[in-house]
């Protein structure tokens, strides 16, 4: 979290600091601020003090007459810093009892005005993300999908739209796809929608996977819609893929699970605290089984939602913590979505999250024209496409890296350890521990290659 | 909520006719299409989905059968695009 530090220094330095012919640096007045990474580009600012202009009056009070002393006696110093997201209440309350000269600290949060909302046009289009994701150096690597089973569970593909936009071959793997009891239709061949656009937006970077079409979202099961389901259904979604995963040769095991979904509301759920809820409660069967298909050697990757403070999608109930239930799983990667320009989507949910608080885990890519499968003109959009857009990443990797040589825990760490860092202390709760970078993953396998050598 | 999930530890080969027997549920009270879904096959562990009822009388009692629940089956979305 980015915070002002108020300080009072001695007269001295707080009359250098207001003397604009005085050059004063962040180190002059507030090094050592234990837990505070300081911003050494910021100048420290002299900040008057607030003074009531009629004795007995509020010194803090807006609608009294004030005035403002710059007198080095009266004023103070403001300089900007970090602290980390997890840390923050601890180190705020360390800091005034450990150095006297500490005001006060303060939130700055961002006031930028121009994050990518939903309705607001595509940045950039998938060639973009292709680029951005050294597709071509992924390929020269061998690291393009291939031998890789990559599980969509979504509405359903259409393979054909998705071949046709692409303008490259698709795979299907119909044998080892699946329906929720109730829902007909042939894998690869389901109305274009949102699974479509999962799709095409996983095979950007991983063209040769074999996708998997998992339609739960389709199910008719009571209480569902025209494009929802219901958490049992995903839960015996992924009972078939253990049965792929445990199918799969040892020295070949490559199963990718890319889930751009998730429970918007409480309402259906039981209250956090009680032993039945979904939503903060490891021992769900749906958390459970979630551990245990990635402990069985499959990456599943959740989209970490639409409910960012800035812009949030106007279904998100959760009064808070809206990363919710397995979109916040310990053994999942929970994805948040940065347009192509590098910023954060004002819509992607913010940690933390309530099952594991390091949630998002990293950032991908989002907001570009790509499929268009959510109707013409319309961006592949939400945190639902940046998580396929990173599933492919991994399934690229799983080509020449199945899960017995490079647990999904390691390739987990992996994409955490060599992700773009936008804060200067490392994890924070907007971009997680930052943008994936296939550049950083590509050197990290050839050192580990080298080493096993 | 008009289901719930109750989870019950079976040993192989595990059945829903067997489930149903251990758990004192009648098929009335058990979606039966959905069936008996393991979730842990390390651990016989598995899942069935219930009416709300049978789920409190199988589950939330000391005395009740099932190894746990009910637990809860929320509807689920896609997340995008953001509206």
């Amino acid at each position: 979290m980015r915070v002002l530090i108020q300080l009072r220094p001695s007269p001295d330095l707080v009359a250098a600091v207001a003397d604009p012919s005085v050059p004063s640096m962040t180190s002059d007045v507030a090094d050592g601020l234990p837990g505070v990474v300081l911003d050494h580009s910021y100048a420290p600012v002299a900040v008057p003090r607030p003074m009531p202009a009629s004795p007995g009056g509020d010194p803090l009070s807006l609608n009294q007459p004030l005035v403002f002393s710059m007198a080095p006696q009266d004023a103070s110093v403001v300089v900007r810093g970090e602290i980390a997201d997890d840390e923050v209440t601890s180190r705020v309350a360390l800091l005034s009892a450990a150095r006297r000269d500490v005001v006060a600290v303060y939130a700055d949060p961002a006031i930028e005005t121009t994050l990518t909302c939903g309705g607001d046009p595509a940045v950039g289009d998938w060639h973009d993300v292709e680029r951005l994701l050294r597709v071509p150096d992924l390929t020269a690597e061998g690291l393009d999908g291939s031998g890789v089973r990559l599980a969509v569970v979504d509405t359903g593909i259409n393979a054909a739209y998705v071949k046709a936009t692409r303008g490259h071959d698709v795979t299907v793997d119909h044998e080892r796809s699946w329906n929720p009891e109730g829902v007909s239709g042939t894998p690869g061949d389901f109305p274009v929608d949102h699974g479509t656009m999962c799709a095409f937006d996983a095979l950007i970077a991983a063209p040769k996977a074999s996708l998997l079409d998992v339609p739960v979202l389709l199910s008719r099961r009571q209480g569902g819609s025209t494009l929802d389901g219901l958490l049992s259904d995903a839960i015996a979604a992924y009972a078939h893929l253990r049965d792929v995963l445990d199918a799969q040769p040892a020295e070949s095991r490559a199963l990718v699970v890319t889930n751009s979904w998730g429970s918007f509301s409480p309402r259906w759920d039981f209250p956090p605290g009680h032993p039945g809820n979904y939503s903060d409660n490891p021992a769900h069967p749906f958390n459970l089984i979630v551990g245990s298909l990635a402990e069985a050697g499959a990456d599943i990757l959740f989209a970490a939602g639409n409910c960012g403070t800035q812009c949030r999608d106007g279904r998100c109930a959760y009064p808070d913590r809206p990363i919710v239930g397995a979109n916040s799983h310990p053994s999942a990667l929970s994805i948040g979505g940065i347009d192509t320009a590098g910023t954060r989507v004002g819509y992607s949910s913010q940690g933390p999250g309530r099952l594991a608080a390091r949630k998002p885990d990293v950032c991908a890519y989002t907001h570009f024209a790509g499929s268009g499968a959510l109707g013409d003109g319309e961006p592949d959009s939400g945190t639902s496409a940046a998580c396929p857009v990173a599933a492919g990443l991994v399934a690229a990797v799983r080509s020449r890296w199945p899960s017995t040589v490079l647990p999904p825990s390691q390739l987990r760490t992996l994409l955490r350890r060599t992700a773009d860092d936008r804060s200067a202390v490392g994890y924070d709760h907007d971009y997680g521990y930052g943008v994936v970078d296939a550049a950083g993953i590509i050197a990290a396998l050839r050192r580990r290659a080298a080493k096993a050598a | 909520m008009a289901k719930v999930l109750v989870t019950v530890r079976l040993a192989a080969p595990a059945t829903l006719e067997g489930a149903m027997r251990r758990l004192g549920l009648t098929e009335d009270e058990v979606d039966t299409g959905y069936g008996l879904v393991p979730v842990d096959p390390g651990r016989n562990l598995y899942v069935l989905r219930v009416t709300e009822e049978a789920g409190r009388r199988v589950g939330d009692s000391d005395a009740g059968a099932a190894d746990g629940g009910p637990y809860s089956d929320p509807p689920i979305e896609p997340y995008g695009p953001p509206r």
